[in-house]
């Protein structure tokens, strides 16, 4: 385990890597419930096209050579910030602000959703900013797994209160990523033991068992869908790919916690 | 492990997980109360597009009865047995909402509504039978004999297809032919997403067809007492009110629905607006209907919440006394073209000689005019709309007569 997390650099560029590429599924996706309406909705979707292919160069690129090219990270880091930043003002502006009701916030467009394309463009400026040996990286990594579950948990609220909370299970993604944005909280900000670190590595290895749970649930409402188009039930009954996002922060957070578990108490230290 | 960190953890999961709870149950009982998601769905995200694109309907919707029982979009919106569909955002809707949508709740409104003249018979006068199955003619016909086994309206033949589409059926698709082998759309009263008892109650929503030359009955209530009397005191009316509970306290003054349908203070209310009627007014020459007795209980109880009983029986026997000084006249006019026909003076082609016009105006016009106002208390069209008109018209008539015979 720990030889995989010795390159844990190169793990976090093919994780973000990963991560664009399938928004570009998920993007299209989503933004067909109004038919890419705006022509800005299919900014993210190009973006997630090419963006993967120019990691893929710079990490093919760092390979082979013996110099660090990092220019094109950067660039891609950058830009996937502000793709993320004017995704959550335009979901914002969709109707978030006409009647500022808890109505309008559960059927607004899910103005969290775009900070994804924020978080994975941060992810990619800090890992060419802080030295991934030192105790600071790891902690940037739980500080964004954070702020992924504390997303996690208003979508998974706000998406489910479309539904009534009519399937009791509806509630099971905002107990636990409530449980995790409080044990992430606990890691980030207090002085924990490795006792606690192992705990929360529980906890997340709890969410991807809830982000798979997920994926097979909102299947099963996708596949029962009163659409007779599998495609019309796939847009607009049950995000398909949203509960695999518990996963995704879970592996995310995970490498943060086991990266500073290592650096606080190490193999030795109990 | 410390205490400290744990505790930290946990006040922040549960902080959370009470806070979404707090907000879940804040929300309407409508939007989570509902018998499957795709119903509770449909309340929001339904609004959430169509405010943008089609805000009235959302308002109308909103400020309706459906609303506040918790009807959804989804309810009256879903494709039943037979009807045409469409995937809309992941619904599969009806293409065209019928009255059996309106039937899934209210049945004995809609088993009302097929007995009555509203249903296939509106249809048939215009179009025929031609569209209806014939276990529907089969009903309507116990109802209304020779009213649906018909021929299409060879008056409204000879004036066109796009007239016929925007004239007379906008009209008579009151009792239209369904793919869905329903009849009628209750929207035509009730519109479509207000879904209000107040507008069906209203003369205007009647008068949106009775009205004009042939059946002026909206003319005739505003010039009539009632209609006077509602104009004044409209606004204090409670045009809302439950029809099991309707009283005279909710409507003093009566409107169309009040005496054809409401059920005051206890009587029944009914959709089928020819139960309390008695004579076929509508008819060339009228004739008592077969439940002759019957509808004129009916109507009278109704007359009995405000006035006394000499003055409805005196009402009545006057108003029939028109009704038979009426059919007089009429039946000279159809002696005299049936007269002209045996002569052989007349093509068979109809409405193409200038006295065809004149003998359908007699009763189509001012025959009717003048029973209609005989009955809703209408003077002026009892008399100068009326039977004037058909004194002038029978002279008209027979100088046309004379004139054709000459040559």
């Amino acid at each position: 385990m720990n030889a995989l997390f010795r390159n844990s650099r190169v793990l976090i560029e093919v994780f973000v890597l990963l991560n664009l590429a399938f928004l570009a599924l998920d993007i299209f996706i989503a933004h067909s419930v109004n038919s890419f309406h705006h022509p800005a909705e299919w900014v993210p979707f190009y973006f997630s096209l090419l963006a993967p292919i120019l990691l893929i160069a710079e990490l093919a690129s760092n390979w082979r050579g013996k110099e660090r090219r990092m220019l094109i990270g950067w660039g891609v880091g950058f830009c996937s910030i502000a793709v993320g930043i004017a995704g959550a003002l335009y979901h914002l502006n969709s109707s978030f602000f006409e009647t500022q009701t808890i109505r309008s916030l559960v059927y607004a467009a899910p103005f969290a959703a775009p900070l994804a394309y924020a978080g994975l463009g941060f992810l990619l400026v800090l890992n060419r900013m802080v030295d991934s040996g030192r105790l600071e990286w790891g902690q940037w990594l739980i500080f964004l797994g954070l702020g992924g579950f504390v997303g996690n948990f208003l979508l998974a609220l706000l998406d489910h209160a479309q539904n009534g909370f009519f399937s009791r299970t509806e509630w099971i993604p905002v107990f636990s990523s409530a449980v995790a944005v409080g044990f992430l909280a606990a890691t980030f900000f207090g002085h924990v033991s490795r006792r606690f670190f192992d705990i929360t590595l529980i906890i997340m290895g709890v969410q991807a068992l809830v982000g798979a749970l997920g994926f097979y649930y909102h299947g099963m409402a996708v596949k029962s869908g009163i659409a007779s188009s599998f495609f019309e039930n796939l847009v607009t009954v049950a995000p398909l790919f949203a509960p695999l996002l518990f996963a995704n922060l879970a592996f995310l957070s995970g490498v943060g916690i086991w990266d500073v578990r290592e650096k606080l108490h190490g193999a030795n230290h109990s | 492990m410390s205490f400290q960190n744990v505790f930290i953890a946990v006040v922040i999961g549960t902080s959370l997980i009470v806070a979404a709870m707090l907000i879940n149950n804040a929300r309407p009982p409508m939007e989570t109360n509902q018998p499957g998601p795709e119903y509770v769905r449909a309340t929001g995200k339904c609004a959430e597009c169509h405010s943008k694109e089609t805000s009235a309907i959302v308002h109308q919707y909103s400020m309706s009865k459906h609303a506040s029982s918790n009807v959804t979009c989804y309810d009256c919106h879903q494709s039943l047995d037979g009807q045409e569909s469409f995937n809309h955002s992941g619904f599969e809707l009806a293409l065209d909402l019928t009255a059996k949508n309106c039937a899934q709740c209210h049945k004995t409104e809609y088993d009302q509504f097929l007995r009555s003249r509203h249903a296939a018979p509106a249809w048939a006068a215009v179009a025929g039978a031609g569209a209806f199955t014939e276990e529907q003619i089969e009903y309507s016909e116990r109802y209304h004999k020779g009213a649906v086994r018909r021929p299409a309206n060879k008056l409204a033949i000879a004036e066109g297809e796009g007239v016929l589409e925007m004239g007379c059926l906008s009209c008579h698709s009151i009792g239209r032919p369904n793919a869905d082998r329903s009849i009628g759309n209750c929207t035509e009263c009730h519109a479509r997403h207000s879904t209000s008892i107040a507008l069906a109650r209203q003369p205007e929503t009647c008068g949106q067809c009775h009205m004009g030359p042939d059946h002026s009955q909206l003319e005739i209530y505003n010039e009539s007492k009632h209609g006077v009397l509602y104009a004044l005191q409209h606004q204090n009316m409670n045009m809302d009110a439950d029809p099991k509970t309707l009283s005279t306290r909710d409507m003093p003054i009566p409107t169309c629905a009040t005496c054809h349908m409401s059920g005051l203070e206890g009587m029944n209310v009914t959709h089928d607006v020819t139960e309390r009627l008695s004579w076929w007014l509508f008819a060339a020459v009228s004739e008592k209907r077969p439940n002759y007795q019957d509808g004129q209980d009916a109507m009278k109880s109704i007359c009995l919440k405000c006035h006394a009983t000499t003055h409805v029986e005196r009402f009545y026997a006057e108003a029939e006394d028109v009704v038979l000084a009426t059919n007089a006249k009429v039946q000279e006019s159809v002696d005299l073209m049936i007269s002209l026909r045996s002569e052989g003076l007349l093509t068979a082609e109809p409405f193409d000689e200038p006295i065809e016009f004149v003998a359908f105006d007699m009763w189509h016009y001012y025959g009717r005019t003048a029973k209609h106002g005989a009955f809703m208390g209408g003077a002026d069209f009892v008399q100068w709309h009326g039977n004037y008109e058909l004194l002038l018209k029978m002279v008209e008539m027979k100088e046309m007569a004379k004139t054709l015979r000459a040559h």
